[in-house]
């Protein structure tokens, strides 16, 4: 995450000077962060994610002088993500509880939000590779166990067992470092 | 229109951005309000015709650095609030300084008058229209802002509208005092500050449908 976060950067950076390759490379990149933001967030069937994630593309490229170089990337992301979501309800006259976005983007104190991302990557880090994944692709990514299993080509009942043993040596962890 | 036919027409047209962009944008919009409201000041009301002593005159001063310094401290949070993830507004608290410096003008001015020429100060001879005349001349400040955040992406629009509002109040007061006759402290603190809260008010209130993105 840490990483992901400086390279966002660093591309975000460069195409405010200017460079179309990095502002191309960088709008691609967001690609599947905000398919699983946003997939995570729309219940309603009738949403399309995908217009979701194109008008944010959209307000990230036509608003980008609001991005304070000195700040990082992925708040700032993320706010409009969220006021792309929140603006949609707004129209739609749909009531919901700000609360639960609020809660899932810690809108202020997005800092804190990533430094909790970083502590998990390093968690997961102290996992087997299947196992992280597993958990990332359905704890983190919110995608579903069938998915998860297509895309890493391994089975439905692994990946159970995956997280399930991933999280038992989590908790062991960190309960182990308390003691 | 799919995803990465999108991202190669907004990859198309990448030009430099300016660090400084933001706040080039706000000094637009609030210097073509400001000229109009000048405009509005000098055709419209006239200038007061003792400027040039009144240049020698701690009132005038008074007037001027109150409603700059408000002025100042409201762009700088316009320029925080135009961001999605606005920064500290810790910043605002430095608003307490000018109103207080002002109240402490207030007293003594008081200590100085008997108490049957108090009413005189506070009320000057304008008092019922300068919060008007504020809130109008404000308008073109605060239309050139909403025009800067066209552009903008605010996290809070509300709070944005209001800063806007504060903004161009605070901005029209210090255009007014070239026409404003007026010189007492207490008349400023009261009259020129419920002027600059009914443009905040006007902010506060169009904002969120102005400034919608």
């Amino acid at each position: 995450m840490q990483t992901a976060e400086e390279d966002l950067r660093a591309l975000m950076l460069s195409g405010l000077e200017g460079d179309a390759g990095a502002h191309a490379a960088l709008l691609s990149a967001l690609v599947p962060l905000l398919r699983s933001f946003f997939r995570r967030r729309v219940r309603d069937a009738g949403d399309n994610v995908e217009d979701f994630v194109q008008e944010t593309l959209i307000a990230v490229h036509t608003r980008r002088a609001t991005f304070e170089r000195d700040r990082p990337f992925t708040p700032w992301l993320y706010a409009i993500a969220r006021h792309r979501l929140v603006d949609h309800y707004r129209r739609h006259r749909i009531n919901v509880s700000l609360y639960e976005i609020e809660l899932d983007v810690l809108a202020d104190n997005p800092e804190a939000a990533i430094r909790a991302h970083i502590d998990v990557e390093r968690l997961l880090g102290t996992l087997t590779v299947k196992q992280a994944r597993a958990i990332r692709d359905t704890r983190i990514d919110g995608k579903s166990v069938a998915e998860a299993a297509a895309e890493a080509g391994i089975g439905e009942s692994d990946v159970k067992i995956s997280v399930h043993r991933g999280l038992k040596a989590l908790a062991a962890r960190i309960t182990g470092r308390k003691s | 229109m799919n995803t990465e036919q999108l991202i190669e027409s907004l990859s198309r047209d990448v030009p430099r951005v300016s660090p400084h962009a933001v706040a080039r944008r706000i000094g637009y919009g609030l210097y073509g309000g400001g000229i109009v409201a000048a405009a509005l000041v000098v055709s419209m009301l006239g200038v007061r015709p003792d400027l040039a002593a009144a240049l020698d005159d701690f009132s005038f001063w008074t007037k001027v650095i109150y409603t700059l310094s408000v002025g100042i401290v409201a762009v700088v949070a316009v320029g925080r609030l135009a961001r999605p993830t606005p920064t500290s507004l810790r910043a605002l608290w430095l608003l307490a300084v000018p109103v207080l410096v002002l109240a402490g003008i207030c007293i003594g001015e008081l200590a100085d008058k008997p108490p049957q020429e108090w009413l005189a100060l506070w009320l000057g001879r304008s008092w019922r229209a300068c919060p008007w005349i504020l809130l109008a001349l404000a308008m073109p400040m605060l239309l050139g802002l909403f025009w800067a955040f066209k552009q903008f992406a605010p996290g809070k629009m509300r709070a944005a509208g209001a800063a806007a509002g504060l903004a161009s109040g605070a901005w029209a007061a210090a255009i007014y005092c070239l026409h404003c006759p007026e010189s007492s402290a207490l008349f400023i603190l009261t009259w020129y500050t419920l002027g600059m809260v009914l443009s905040m008010t006007v902010g506060a209130l169009l904002g969120p449908r102005l400034m919608r993105w």
